[in-house]
């Protein structure tokens, strides 16, 4: 399956609308979508207090380096993994075979309401991407600039 | 693969710092993360033994140049060199964008770089990349110790395909030509990206030409194939 490369503004809001849904009925702090290479797709609920793109690259390892104890016991890979803290959860589950959904959330909700709405959340969000990748497919990414422009000495501000 | 997100006007790409054991690929990322001023870059995660062997990988996130309005955001990461992590090395290249290949300059590991470039090789082929696919650069590292190969010998070794590409002397415990090398790729990168603004896929990454990669290095010895260098 091929990866996203093109989220366009329509495109985002889809995705938003099932991860705000999703929020909401699991009573959960924050939702990724990533894909299995560790990149964020999109984001919803509170992530000022964590670097969502280092959970997006952490997580996507830890889904793959199950996929070997999954193969043990005659699965493909798990759908879903669990890591319980004292006080933030993380729950993950594979939404297709690209993509992975991140929920972090906290004492105000259960691991079993989180694992219920994730199931639909999952569903519908797998639906949407689907339609993404279909479009994306039927083109390049729409984003002209001439990469000469680009001084290579001042792609990286150095401290 | 590349994202881009017209929402929140970002386009992100995947680096994968890619070598034999102990050639110096977390020193890369140690040194850039010393570097990047720290409101353009996340933490530096990594996933080591006791030992300070990468177990699984280093990863560093960077902001880098605005583009037209767009942020672009490079993730870095290293794979482990030690040969039995295989699978953890085809794990890190998934969706890999650019690639800095870290050879080690001490004569006695010239093995292990060929068999390290050879196993890169082998597993962007089962993600169906080429090396005339995917932007990629060559280091020479630990320029700084005795007993290492001359640059000529090392572009024999590694740089002898058709499509020369650019290559590094870099010290990177000092940060010599650390940034000259992430430079290089990342431009490579933008160069190939902006080919593909209006390129069917997933046919464009087949066709996208490796032009940029040719245009050429700081070392470009004209050497003969020879069965000492790496396999055609």
């Amino acid at each position: 399956m091929d990866s996203i490369p093109v989220l366009t503004i329509e495109d985002v809001a889809h995705i938003d609308d099932v991860l705000q849904d999703y929020l909401q009925k699991s009573e959960s702090d924050l939702a990724v979508i990533i894909d299995k290479g560790g990149n964020v797709i999109s984001q919803s609920g509170d992530h000022e207090i964590m670097d969502v793109t280092i959970i997006a690259a952490l997580a996507a390892g830890s889904f793959a380096a199950t996929k070997e104890l999954a193969r043990r016991i005659g699965e493909v890979e798990f759908n879903a993994l669990y890591h319980q803290g004292n006080g933030s959860h993380i729950f993950m589950n594979s939404v297709d075979e690209d993509t992975i959904m991140i929920t972090v959330f906290g004492a105000q909700t259960t691991v079993g309401l989180v694992r219920f709405y994730s199931t639909g959340a999952c569903q519908a969000m797998a639906n949407v991407l689907k339609n993404l990748r279909e479009k994306s497919n039927r083109g390049g990414h729409g984003f002209q600039f001439d990469a000469s422009d680009v001084d290579a000495t001042q792609i990286f501000g150095k401290a | 693969m590349s994202i881009i997100n017209y929402a929140s006007k970002e386009i992100q790409f995947k680096i994968v710092y890619y070598g034999p054991a102990l050639c110096g690929k977390t020193t890369n990322l140690a040194y850039i993360h010393s570097r990047i001023n720290p409101d353009n870059r996340g933490d530096l995660v990594s996933l080591a033994t006791a030992a300070d062997r990468t177990l699984f990988f280093d990863f560093l996130p960077l902001n880098a140049v605005v583009i037209k309005g767009f942020r672009t955001k490079f993730q870095l990461y290293t794979v482990p060199g030690q040969v039995i992590y295989n699978a953890t090395r085809q794990l890190v290249l998934r969706s890999v964008d650019g690639i800095v290949f870290v050879a080690d300059s001490q004569w006695d590991k010239m093995a292990e770089n060929i068999e390290s470039f050879e196993n890169l090789e082998e597993n962007l082929r089962k993600q169906n990349i080429s090396f005339d696919d995917i932007p990629y650069v060559l280091q020479y590292n630990k320029r700084d110790l005795p007993n290492i190969a001359p640059p000529n010998y090392m572009e024999f070794l590694l740089n002898n395909r058709k499509k020369r590409v650019q290559s590094f002397e870099v010290v990177s415990s000092t940060g010599q030509n650390v940034f000259a090398a992430l430079n290089a790729v990342s431009q490579l990168l933008l160069h190939k990206f902006s080919k593909e603004s209006d390129q069917a896929r997933p046919s464009a990454a087949a066709a996208a030409p490796a032009a940029a990669a040719a245009s050429g290095g700081n070392h470009r010895a004209n050497l003969p194939s020879s069965g000492l260098a790496l396999k055609r």
